[in-house]
């Protein structure tokens, strides 16, 4: 299965009469944008924003973030069960354009969360304070449920990150990247002496605001399965979880998966990059054990020597974390974990909810209890009051002078777990 | 299945089909409560950790644990210890707005996110 | 010039061995060899201002009383640093050094820094100070002040230490942030190929330290089972015929109960220090339940007790002796016949 990822390299988006791409600026028109959120009945309006880093504005609460893609060649659409039906995916030529993103902010519920600065401190921990972000602020009809407020504001995402994608379709782009994944007989002839090598990819999936969707199935309705790498670069995985701002998987990092970047740039040359295998975060103790045994199995029925194991979210995912560890180094597979971790403000308390003696290979993506002080910034897009009450902050992190004391943990993907960052700790 | 909470939202929507067991008090009490369950005999069936809100966040827990009693289930034990003493780690970061401070206007919402958690686990089940 | 103070045990001040390990707390009228080899290290840019000894049973004994003492001494120095030890694997001035080093920090905040032995039950005190690994025995003493004196200096000098594999300090287990030069997820895929190549990693977050061993399975029959009685509680004969220390034991006894049918104040005591005795000296069935096993052999609730109970000291013992205590009786009572074990301490 081979990929090519056409990249445009984005480096400003601006609001103009027509949408369209001109070097490397993405011209939008605001109320084609617009109107394709308000498709959706559900919503009552819209508020379209740009905020291009170094620039002095906080985006908060974030709910998701998403890069535009399109396939420009192969079979399917991006985000197949959303925005595309379900072919399959993960062959032939996507552009995508890097360099911007498309963040969605909203009131779903009262404590929601995310903070991305393009300036200053906050800046330092977040990926997005690189990327230029087209920001929608959507507000939902009266009386709508949550649930639905929730799933009208992932939607709205992926379909205006779609119709951008589009805009990229007859570009040529700046530098094309090919990813070749190998069938099992194919690696095994071609990389006779390479280690074989998988990745576990668990997915948070736990119910409302904690969910992940494959080709739109909901995960927690799963069973442990495999997914090529390349189909996750189209889009085949979309994060529907806004609880826990740090440690959450947004779908840009699912789109940019670094663990599958990382095995794919190895492939051939360390190792033999054979395939990934992925799995949910239920509640259910029952769902924790077979999910794991079936990780564990899989990894046993694939001949791999090792797999990297990555997390999402805090708590009950650290013992999905632990099982899936021990019981695929029980089967003779050697496991790296991916994780971050809760050691309290001081650092001095035990940082996981789980430990396992199996788990003697971990990355850590930092301490998301340490507490940052962000600055007041001139423009905040969304609302500002929230910051009292999204994950991390509290009562009096709203500074008089308008900045933030807060722990790490309310900057989006500040301790991703998919090691998209360079934020560790020891 | 018999769920132990402190949210009356999960206690109005599942006591008609299944054992509640209603705790007057906060999320470290319904931990205790299930604690001793576990120590009786029940199973856990559900993580005492559940969702990605913080002990020191949510004010609210829903846990379902085995209608049955059998003989004491080790790895429950372990479970429900090890999530106590992740509760107090947590509860040493007292948060005006937060947990068992957690103001009007925001408790229906925990309450929520609570039952659809819970309801991910006992309506599949 | 960065002012430093350093804390000993007896045994380096000079004054003697374990027959002067008694001794209070006290100021050295001219530092000692051991505080001059670290001057020398310092190449001028710190000095050992004064050196603070005290006897290592005497803290052990007294131990709030000695930290107290130990501290004004320090406070009144007014120093930049404080080094304690090292103490390479000696129990009771391991337990002294950390405990020091532990409580100046604290009290007094002031840095501080210990070197000892990784087997030393003083590294308990590793999350409250900076404990520097050291050889076993004073052999390293070189090798440990060269390790030791880089970082007392950058501690004197009020810099931040890097993480513990780069400065070469013990493991703390308090978590602090850092930016790596690579992601995360390119750290797990090198991570991934040097454990697979079988070759040295470095974890990012250790485990937290399991030592746990799996329960046997239940004895078949408790009604014909053999039973023996083991303790770290130092439950010995009146007058500790086999001079088990009252810390950091070097070694333990196995005596004979034949017939005992209690222990009484006359005949057993405590070797235990570290905790009051007057209960266990004035009633030691309370630590080796010699009176309830013989209740329950009479009743038929259990086969029989054991001839030979095996007692230790637990207080600073390192988990290695303690180890290598069991393994050998083991033995002994596999041989005898021994169905069952019940292990007391303190």
């Amino acid at each position: 299965m081979k990929l090519e990822l056409g990249l445009i390299h984005v480096t400003d988006v601006q609001f103009g009469p027509e949408s369209k791409i001109e070097g490397s600026v993405v011209y939008l028109n605001e109320e084609e944008i617009k109107k394709i959120v308000l498709e959706d009945e559900t919503i009552k309006s819209v508020k379209l924003d740009i905020a291009r880093p170094g620039e002095s504005v906080r985006i908060t609460p974030v709910k998701d973030v998403v890069e535009p893609r399109v396939k420009v060649e192969g079979r399917g659409g991006v985000f197949p069960g959303w925005t595309h039906k379900v072919d399959t995916v993960g062959e032939g030529k996507t552009n995508v354009l890097k360099g911007m993103a498309v963040v969605t902010t909203g009131k779903i519920v009262g404590f929601q969360e995310g903070v991305i600065d393009m300036v200053g401190e906050g800046a330092k921990y977040t990926p997005f304070s690189k990327t230029v972000n087209l920001v929608l602020d959507i507000e939902p009809v009266e009386g709508l449920k949550q649930h639905e407020y929730e799933k009208a504001v992932r939607l709205a995402n992926l379909k205006v990150s779609t119709a951008i994608g589009e805009l990229a379709r007859n570009i040529t782009p700046d530098e094309v990247k090919v990813y070749e994944h190998d069938t099992i007989m194919e690696g095994i002839k071609k990389y006779p002496d390479l280690p074989r090598v998988g990745y576990v990819l668990m997915l948070q999936s736990q119910g409302l605001l904690h969910d992940t969707y494959v080709y739109g199935v909901d995960a927690k309705q799963t069973l442990t399965t495999m997914i090529m790498p390349t189909e996750i670069f189209d889009g085949a995985i979309v994060s529907g979880n806004c609880v826990s701002a740090c440690d959450k998987n947004p779908t840009y990092i699912h789109e940019n998966n670094p663990v599958v970047e990382e095995l794919f740039a190895q492939h051939g040359k360390t190792l033999n990059f054979v395939g990934v295998i992925i799995t949910n975060e239920n509640v259910y103790l029952a769902d924790k054990m077979r999910s794991s045994d079936w990780s564990a199995k899989l990894c046993k029925y694939l001949g791999l020597d090792g797999v990297i194991i990555s997390q999402e979210g805090f708590g009950n995912p650290d013992t999905d974390l632990i099982m899936n560890c021990k019981k695929i180094e029980a089967e003779g597979v050697k496991t790296v974990l991916i994780t971050d971790e809760y050691a309290g403000q001081d650092g001095a308390s035990q940082s996981l909810a789980d430990a396992d003696v199996a788990a003697d290979a971990v990355v850590t993506g930092g301490n998301a209890n340490v507490v940052v002080h962000l600055p007041k910034l001139d423009k905040v897009i969304g609302h500002i009051e929230y910051v009292d009450t999204i994950a991390g902050g509290w009562s009096g992190s709203l500074q008089p002078d308008g900045s933030i004391i807060a722990e790490l943990q309310v900057i989006t993907s500040s301790t991703n777990e998919q090691g998209f960052g360079k934020l560790s700790a020891r | 299945m018999t769920i132990v909470t402190n949210n009356p939202d999960v206690k109005s929507k599942y006591e008609d089909d299944h054992t509640v067991v209603f705790v007057e008090g906060g999320y470290k009490d319904v931990l205790v409560k299930v604690r001793d369950l576990v120590h009786e005999g029940h199973q856990l069936l559900t993580h005492p950790l559940m969702g990605s809100l913080k002990p020191n966040e949510t004010p609210y827990r829903s846990i379902a644990v085995s209608a049955q009693k059998g003989p004491v289930d080790t790895d429950s034990v372990i479970l429900i210890s090890e999530s106590i003493e992740t509760f107090d780690k947590f509860a040493k970061i007292v948060r005006p707005d937060r947990g068992t401070n957690t103001p009007e206007r925001l408790l229906a919402d925990f309450r929520l996110i609570d039952l659809t958690l819970i309801s991910s686990a006992v309506d599949f089940h | 010039m960065y002012k430093i103070v350093h804390y000993i045990n007896q045994f380096y001040a000079g004054i003697g061995g374990e027959d002067h390990a008694d001794v209070p707390p006290a100021k050295m009228a001219e530092i000692p060899a051991v505080s001059k080899a670290f001057n020398a290290a310092f190449k001028g840019e710190a000095e050992i201002v004064a050196t603070i000894y005290c006897g290592d049973s005497y803290f052990a004994e007294n131990t709030d009383k000695a930290l107290n003492e130990i501290c004004e001494m320090i406070k009144a120095e007014n120093p930049d640093m404080v080094i304690a030890g090292p103490a390479f694997n000696a129990g009771r001035y391991g337990f002294a050094a950390g405990n020091v080093a532990a409580a100046v920090k604290a009290q007094l905040g002031i840095p501080t820094l210990t070197g000892m032995y990784e087997e030393n039950p003083g590294t308990d005190y590793k999350s409250k100070t900076i404990i520097v690994p050291t050889k076993n025995s004073a052999a390293g003493m070189r090798d440990a002040v060269a390790k030791m004196a880089p970082l007392a200096l950058k501690l004197a000098k009020g810099e931040e230490l890097g993480p513990y594999y780069v400065e070469g300090y013990m493991y703390t287990g308090i978590r602090k942030n850092l930016f790596e030069e690579e992601r995360g997820a390119k750290r797990a895929v090198d991570m991934m190929l040097k454990k697979l190549a079988g070759e040295p990693f470095i974890t990012e977050f250790p485990m937290p330290n399991f030592d746990r061993v799996a329960p046997n399975p239940p004895v078949a029959d408790i009604t014909k089972a053999k039973i023996a009685l083991c303790t770290s509680g130092g439950i010995v004969p009146k007058g500790n015929p086999d001079h088990i220390e009252s810390s950091s034991a070097s070694h333990y006894g196995k005596y004979d109960i034949e017939g005992v049918q209690y222990l009484t104040s006359e005949t057993y005591q405590t070797a235990h220090g570290g905790y009051d005795p007057v209960y266990a000296n004035e009633d030691p069935n309370r630590v080796l339940p010699v009176d309830v096993m013989r209740d329950l052999e009479r009743e038929g609730k259990i086969g029989s007790l054991h001839r030979y109970f095996y007692a230790t000291v637990g207080n600073g013992t390192a988990v290695a002796n303690a180890k290598k205590f069991a393994a050998e009786y083991a033995q002994e009572l596999k041989a005898d016949g021994v169905d069952a074990v019940i292990l007391t301490s303190t």
